[in-house]
């Protein structure tokens, strides 16, 4: 971890966007028990626009979970989740997506079948008929778009490659891919760099500097230290289901209570 | 009376069926793998049953424990000649279901080239009804069913609730990781998880040899309730799958006062479409997301 | 042998048609029916029975039985494609069983178990094709526009959305795809072009009953797709020739029991079925699927 000095982080504190962005998304008092478990112990959280939060704990804290609420894939038993103050709770998936939330899967859940071009294009071609608007001109934006995003996440000469067929750096860039083509407001990110190496990683990390540079507002889950303190704006600590702490990087790493619980897990 | 009667027939034909449901519900449950060929074991079952006690003149304890052991190895050798392999190297729901019905095609066809496609019956004064009261035709072979078909019932209970072995079945479907914490490899525990599944198929093979009689489409009908009641009775729920089997097996026979035989299938079909419509966990099932 | 041979190929076209339009659903958007059969009986009936009560004029009678099977598909797929994949396929065999049931029992329709004869010959442009070298050209002016249909759709945005939709329902959900439309779209258009191919078979036979509409007819169909290889253009035509001369293999051979052909050709493709699963998922023509690249530990 890097050695942070008073002055830093006082400076960290002053430039770091927190308070005063619009609330884009806003989790209130949410509750989700599976049998006897409960998952998910009365949540609160705020993710406001062009800032990122990490989601950080123990494996089984129910981070997951909670984006599976997000996105409709789990329902909630009670509590509320406001997306730009209209509520999610009970809509499809489909339809949480197209308001402009968008994910990746921990296990990637590529279309494995498909090439890496059609894996893009997929996601960029949002109606549900038979036909999309737009005709040809429309048609060669898209495919335009779709080059557009495969160089940068270094994936153009692999373009009709199957998604099977990729390296797993390759298939996480690719995952990442397909968020970027999403349009979305919002990403939900679920371990995007886990298991990556070295350069790999530097180029993930550089990649997701350049997208929230442009202003996509991000929530992560990860394990991973160097995103947790590198990139996070805010850091949310969850442990089996509660929001243990929710603030500051500095805050939430520096309390010893919680160091002992993240690290806890990590040697175990 | 015709409605007592018809309701006894089906609570028999019910504790037979729930027993299959729940065998399919069981390996369903616990390893996700359409198990397609479960129709299939109980084809086996019952075709070695007859053919070792009728042509082959067997004892009928004998005859029994053959066609126990030939269920049990046939769910074992299919799941570790055709699923695992499968499941090594991709095992998409697709492919596994495929084989599984290849399986069960090739199974019927041989019984059919074996024993003929017509129906056949173990004879035995057993299914022969007795005026039980006036108007009510019972024979021993419904008692006997009901009560082998409890006594199972009470034996898996135990064997899931109280023992290691069975709690860690239970566990397979949902966390892995803590059947190991059981001491179990998870791949043993599917195996015993298919030799279980298709014992439970044994009784109601042989009892139908017996009373209904046989031919070997009778795969289908047993897939077909199988499914209808796991899901009816929600996936994951073994409980479910023997009350909704139960349920199934009454539906079918008390539609005979008002409908033709013919459409007892159909009868079967229609339940399950309106439980796909309006209540698609089933009775007891965990919410189907995806 | 010329007779012959224009039979196998007049029934390889409609097989090939059912076999195409199963793998549209199957191959490409994950949904297995068992109930295919089904749709293609609807298809036969409904022509039969416009042929012998309205017209059995072509152009009136395949849009009509189109139409029919359309619109059954859409009342049946609407409920049963909310759930998974793997309860869908417990209803399609339920519809199948429901359906044979159906075709059997509705004797003032359908004609009941004995089925229905004396169908007239098709009438295209005034003309009745009666010959069979007519209604072989006939069946392939059936057949190619069913093949380019279906090729065009998908190589389009729809085509990808069936196949996100086979590789990662989830994921499909997640780009804002409405998934249920696109299924049930794709079941319909299924549905509808499977009816093509039962009202050629039913002008082509002149009479059709049940027997040809049961759980046989779908697994074979359902076999000619997968042996073919799955979601692939070329493979439900493959699958088709190979099957369809299968019959004709056997009864070459002369030391296999000729009564028993029927059973030892479901023999022959359900050891394919499970040996290809185990070997060569993608049949014959689908390339053999890599592994995954292995996921390092976290």
């Amino acid at each position: 971890m890097n050695a942070i000095t008073e002055h830093e982080s006082a400076m960290q504190a002053a430039l770091a966007p927190q308070g005063d962005g619009e609330v884009l998304l806003s989790i209130r008092h949410l509750n989700k028990s599976f049998g006897g478990l409960k998952v998910t112990n009365d949540v609160s959280l705020d993710l406001r626009a062009g800032i990122v939060t990490t989601l950080v704990g123990p494996n089984g804290a129910g981070k997951t979970t909670l984006f599976n609420q997000i996105t409709g894939h789990l329902v909630p038993d009670d509590g509320e989740i406001l997306w730009r103050g209209q509520s999610l709770i009970g809509r499809r998936h489909f339809q949480i997506a197209r308001m402009g939330i968008a994910r990746t899967f921990q296990d990637l859940r590529l279309f494995n079948q498909m090439s890496v071009e059609e894996n893009v294009l997929t996601v960029m071609e949002p109606v549900s008929w038979i036909w999309q608007p737009g005709g040809r001109a429309a048609r060669q934006q898209r495919l335009e778009r779709v080059h557009d995003i495969l160089a940068r996440t270094g994936l153009e000469t692999k373009a009709r490659t199957r998604a099977i067929d990729l390296s797993y750096a390759e298939r996480k860039f690719l995952s990442m891919a397909r968020i970027m083509a999403a349009d979305a407001r919002i990403w939900l990110l679920d371990e995007p760099a886990s298991g990556l190496d070295r350069s790999s990683y530097e180029r993930f990390l550089g990649l997701l500097r350049s997208e929230v540079a442009k202003g996509v507002t991000v929530c992560i889950i990860e394990h991973n230290l160097d995103i947790v303190v590198g990139i996070s704006d805010r850091i949310a600590f969850l442990d089996q289901g509660k929001l243990l702490a929710d603030g500051l990087p500095d805050e939430v790493l520096k309390n010893p209570h919680l160091a002992a619980i993240y690290f806890g897990d990590q040697t175990s | 009376m015709l409605l007592l009667q018809l309701l006894i027939n089906g609570v028999q034909v019910g504790a037979l069926y729930a027993l299959i449901a729940v065998g399919f519900s069981l390996i369903f449950g616990s390893t996700r793998i359409f198990h397609f060929a479960h129709g299939s074991t109980f084809t086996i079952a019952a075709y070695v049953f007859y053919d070792l006690l009728s042509i082959a003149q067997w004892h009928w304890s004998l005859a029994v424990l053959a066609s126990a052991a030939a269920a049990v190895l046939f769910g074992l050798a299919l799941n570790r000649f055709v699923y695992v392999p499968i499941q090594k190297h991709e095992g998409s729901f697709f492919t596994v279901f495929v084989a599984s019905f290849g399986v069960g095609i090739v199974v019927q066809n041989l019984c059919g080239m074996l024993f003929g496609r017509s129906f056949v019956a173990v004879s035995t004064p057993l299914s022969r009804s007795v005026e039980w009261l006036p108007g009510l035709y019972v024979s021993p072979l419904a008692g006997i069913a009901i009560v082998i078909a409890l006594l199972f019932f009470f034996a898996l209970q135990l064997f899931l609730m109280r023992t290691h072995t069975g709690m860690a079945m239970r566990a397979l479907s949902e966390n892995p990781e803590l059947v190991r914490a059981y001491g179990l490899s998870p791949r043993r525990l599917s195996m015993m998880v298919f030799a279980l599944g298709s014992l439970l198929v044994v009784p109601a093979a042989l009892l139908s040899a017996a009373g209904s009689g046989l031919n070997p489409a009778i795969g289908h009908h047993v897939m077909l309730i199988s499914l209808a009641a796991t899901i009816v009775g929600g996936v994951g729920s073994l409980r479910g799958a023997a009350c909704a089997g139960l349920l199934l097996g009454l539906a079918e026979n008390l539609a005979l006062a008002w409908f033709e035989p013919q459409w007892s299938e159909a009868i079967t079909f229609i339940v399950l479409f309106l439980f796909i419509l309006f209540r698609p966990s089933g009775f007891f099932g965990r919410v189907a997301t995806s | 042998m010329l007779a012959y041979l224009l039979n196998l190929a007049t029934l390889m076209c409609i097989n090939a048609v059912l076999a195409i339009t199963l793998n549209f659903i199957m191959g490409y958007a994950g949904i297995f029916s068992i109930a295919h059969a089904i749709f293609f009986g609807v298809g036969a009936y409904s022509a039969a029975w416009l042929a012998l009560h309205a017209s059995a004029n072509i152009f009136l009678v395949i849009p009509l039985a189109m139409l029919v099977a359309g619109a059954l598909s859409l009342v049946l797929a609407l409920p049963a494609l909310r759930v998974r994949g793997e309860y869908f396929v417990a209803a399609s065999l339920g519809l199948q069983v429901l359906g044979v049931t159906v075709f059997s029992e509705w004797k003032s329709v359908t004609g009941g178990l004995g089925g229905m004869i004396g169908i007239p010959p098709a009438e295209l442009f005034g003309h009745a094709v009666a010959d069979p070298v007519q209604f072989l050209l006939l069946a392939l002016c059936c057949l190619i526009p069913v093949l380019l249909l279906t090729s065009v759709l998908l190589r389009s945005s729809f085509g990808r959305n069936l196949k996100a939709i086979r590789d990662s329902e989830s994921a499909a959900h997640a780009c804002g795809k409405n998934v249920a439309v696109i299924k049930t779209l794709s079941v319909v258009i299924s549905a509808m072009l499977a009816a093509v191919a039962g009202a050629l078979y039913a002008f082509y036979m002149g009479f059709i009953n049940v027997e040809s509409f049961m759980l046989d007819t779908s697994v074979l169909l359902m076999a000619m797709v997968i042996i073919g290889g799955t979601g692939t253009l070329l493979g439900p035509l493959v699958g088709t020739v190979l099957l369809m001369l299968l019959p004709g293999v056997f009864s070459y051979m002369s030391f296999l029991p000729q009564t028993e052909i029927g059973s030892i050709q479901q023999i022959a493709y359900g050891l394919a079925m499970v040996l290809l699963m185990i070997y060569r998922p993608g049949g014959i023509v689908g390339s053999s699927s890599a592994r995954p690249a292995k996921e390092k530990a976290a």
